[in-house]
């Protein structure tokens, strides 16, 4: 009995001297990074001289009202950034500003200009720091940005319930079609499914790459898209399991409603982004809100909610509030992107939206892919599998020209 | 898609002119220091009226710019008799525009250089030392010896040079650097104005000198800044004070670099234009065309007392600092 505790004791030291060497790196480290930055600059000297900052400002966000034009801008650098002059189409302008001309790393600051711009004509903003560096960002026509009214957030709604749910609903009527098809057909359905949401996810990252590169590098753009596509990947992966963890130990592969939940789930997450990217669009002046734009994503997205009603056509009866609550959580996420793209842009959250997208819409096809490849007569080899995915790149791409 | 930038854009019409010159001005009034405070502007006062006096953004006090607008006087006609200037070319980071600074390269810290003026015939002794970082010369526009160029003997960081030959003909000139390369010396500031004046004097009046010049800050090839003298706005901010009763004669340059041309146009009434000032041959207008390095000298009689604009009729130079107002009073 004593021996044991004195074993224990050993081992409680033993365990207590190991976390204590763990600091040790720490430790050090502290030490060879204050010494550098007391006495680094000697040696890197060695190495040659740092080129001045490029003192550029980063333009988030340009917005024009009766009279005015207001410019976000951003310090993008380490270093601080004063603003001196702005221009408007080369001409110097008078303009204020929401607190100091200098900007710290990151800080932001709204430039007001007041100015009788010239509806739905070219445009350019120039801003020119202390240095006599101007940065200056083009507007293809100026549009007066619509401010944060009652109409425009209803507005926003039912554009984003006109793209989001409806289209996704109206997928889902398919639901009895697929319930009368034969097996390999329902594989095929299922395949499709995958096809879609594979077209959806490189999309999505292909979106948050785009917008990442142009960031400003302190905002880290690549990383931010690995750690949204891991962060959701790994969340669905996570919910997978608990969705399908009831069913004891072959539970592991999702069917029936908890695979049409998840594969809700990934569509959702894109239409959020997607939603994000309309309102952003169309807050910015850069999309005519044209009924032919909104007609091309209801097509495109009526296949999304066939994505949905496949998985559900095997198994037990889907009641009517849990299909309208599928179409919600697919659809849905449209309305509440558009409110957030029309009236708070972020391209850091855009990136990240986009990154998530991708995540989740590739963990529903890993999900997707068990589930065929364990259900379908002649598994993922067969003709009907193989014809289903590449019909469903196929619609997602042909429906996307219409966008 | 998901998006936006597939959608057709229209394209910039780059290089369109300025819709309407007057339009950014309006408010000008309202952009005050360096902190500023946000406030709704609306729609402040259109025109150039609100572009004048102390609330314009220009850089420097009201007299910085004495030394380079009132030239020294001429003097009588004395053949032989020696002028010396001394010239020092230094790197001096100046203000261009209000809160933009600007690595000049200048002759005696001010871009442009200092007046330098001489009587036909006097013999003209310019002592020049580079203190600089790069080699300089300087290049006299007139006649003179090859070996007085400017163009051969560069004179190198900490080195000396002096330049030595009767001033002719009289007319209005000008200096620069004439090292390679050229566009990099002379746009970084080395510059001025070199006035030769005739045997028999010209008639009294109140002399003014202005240099066009722009400055290029972001290296792109392309000017950010016009004006006369350095500064942009620096004449709105403060207006030249002239008297109607007698003439107002102008020594003017130009010494923009990038753009091909460069104007004068003065508001209100017309002048006497002496292009090259080395004749008496002369054109009555309001509105002068000058080639990089050309130069003439104007002769205004005011009609009228009050306010009057002069600026290039480049709207965009205009805009962009070259833009100055006579305040006329009897």
């Amino acid at each position: 009995m004593e021996a044991r505790s004195v074993a224990e004791g050993k081992e409680r030291r033993d365990s207590a001297r190991w976390r204590l060497f763990a600091l040790v790196p720490v430790v050090l480290l502290v030490a060879v990074v204050s010494l550098f930055s007391a006495r680094g600059g000697s040696v890197l000297e060695l190495v040659g001289e740092s080129p001045p900052p490029a003192d550029e400002v980063d333009v988030r966000r340009v917005e024009f009202s009766p009279g005015e034009i207001r410019i976000r801008v951003t310090n993008p650098q380490r270093e601080d950034l004063t603003i001196a002059t702005v221009t408007v189409d080369d001409a110097i302008v008078p303009y204020t500003l929401d607190g100091s001309a200098t900007l710290g790393r990151l800080g932001s600051t709204t430039i007001v200009v007041p100015y009788d711009w010239v509806e739905e004509e070219p445009i350019a903003v120039g801003v020119t720091t202390s240095t006599g560096i101007q940065t200056t960002e083009e507007i293809a026509a100026a549009v007066e940005t619509p401010g944060p009214s009652v109409d425009g957030f209803l507005g926003y709604a039912v554009i984003g319930a006109l793209v989001g749910i409806v289209p996704v609903a109206l997928g889902l009527l398919w639901l009895p079609s697929l319930r009368g098809a034969r097996p390999e057909w329902l594989a095929a359905f299922m395949a499709l499914t995958g096809g879609l949401l594979t077209f959806l996810a490189v999309e999505a990252l292909a979106e948050a790459l785009e917008l990442q590169a142009a960031l400003p590098g302190a905002l880290g753009g690549t990383g931010l898209v690995v750690l949204g596509v891991a962060a959701s990947y790994l969340a669905l992966a996570f919910l997978a399991g608990r969705l399908g963890g009831g069913g004891g130990t072959r539970g592991r592969t999702l069917g029936g409603f908890g695979l049409a939940t998840l594969v809700a789930i990934g569509i959702g997450v894109h239409n959020l982004g997607e939603g994000l990217a309309v309102g952003t669009s169309f807050a910015l002046g850069e999309l005519t809100l044209g009924t032919f734009l909104v007609v091309g994503f209801m097509i495109h997205n009526v296949t999304e909610g066939l994505g949905i009603a496949a998985p559900l056509a095997e198994g037990r009866r889907a009641t009517l509030g849990r299909l309208a609550a599928l179409a919600l959580v697919a659809g849905a996420p449209t309305i509440a992107g558009a409110w957030l793209g029309g009236y708070v842009t972020s391209d850091v959250l855009a990136v990240l939206f986009f990154a998530v997208a991708a995540g989740a819409a590739l963990q529903v096809v890993v999900e997707v892919g068990r589930y065929v490849s364990r259900r379908a007569p002649g598994g993922l080899g067969s003709g009907y599998v193989v014809g289903g995915f590449l019909a469903g790149l196929a619609v997602m791409y042909a429906t996307g020209l219409l966008v | 898609m998901s998006n936006s930038r597939g959608v057709t854009r229209r394209q910039l019409i780059v290089g369109a002119a300025p819709v309407v010159a007057s339009v950014p001005f309006a408010g000008m009034a309202l952009a005050g220091g360096r902190e500023r405070e946000a406030t709704h502007l609306g729609h402040a006062a259109t025109g150039h009226a609100a572009m004048i006096g102390p609330e314009v953004p220009a850089p420097g006090g009201p007299h910085d710019l004495d030394p380079l607008t009132y030239p020294p006087p001429a003097l009588p006609h004395q053949p032989g008799r020696v002028r010396d200037y001394e010239l020092v070319a230094r790197d001096v980071d100046i203000e261009v525009a209000s809160g933009v600074t600007y690595p000049a390269w200048t002759y005696n810290g001010t871009v442009p250089g200092p007046v330098i003026r001489a009587t036909e015939d006097d013999l003209l002794r310019v002592g020049f030392m580079n203190g600089g970082s790069h080699p300089h010369t300087i290049h006299f526009h007139g006649i003179h010896p090859a070996n007085m160029d400017g163009v051969f003997e560069v004179v190198e960081p900490g080195g000396r040079f002096t330049y030595e030959f009767p001033a002719r003909p009289y007319g209005m000139h000008l200096y620069h650097c004439h090292a390679t390369p050229l566009k990099k010396h002379i746009h970084k500031g080395l510059y001025g104005a070199f006035i030769i004046d005739p045997p028999e004097p010209r008639p009294p009046a109140q002399e003014l000198v202005m240099v066009m010049n722009g400055f290029d800050t972001d290296g792109d090839g392309e000017n950010n800044f016009y004006a006369v003298n350095g500064p942009a706005f620096y004449y709105a901010r403060y207006p030249i004070r002239v008297r109607r009763s007698q003439t107002v004669r102008i020594y003017l340059a130009n010494l923009t670099e990038f753009d091909l041309i460069n104007s004068f146009h003065l508001h209100g009434d017309f002048f006497r234009y002496y292009r090259t000032g080395s004749t008496d041959q002369f054109e009555y207008t309001d509105t002068v065309m000058l080639c990089q390095g050309e130069r003439g000298i104007l002769e205004i009689d005011f009609a009228n007392t009050g306010r009057f604009m002069f600026h290039a009729h480049q709207s965009e130079f205009a805009e962009l600092g070259w833009m100055g107002f006579f305040e006329v009073t009897d």
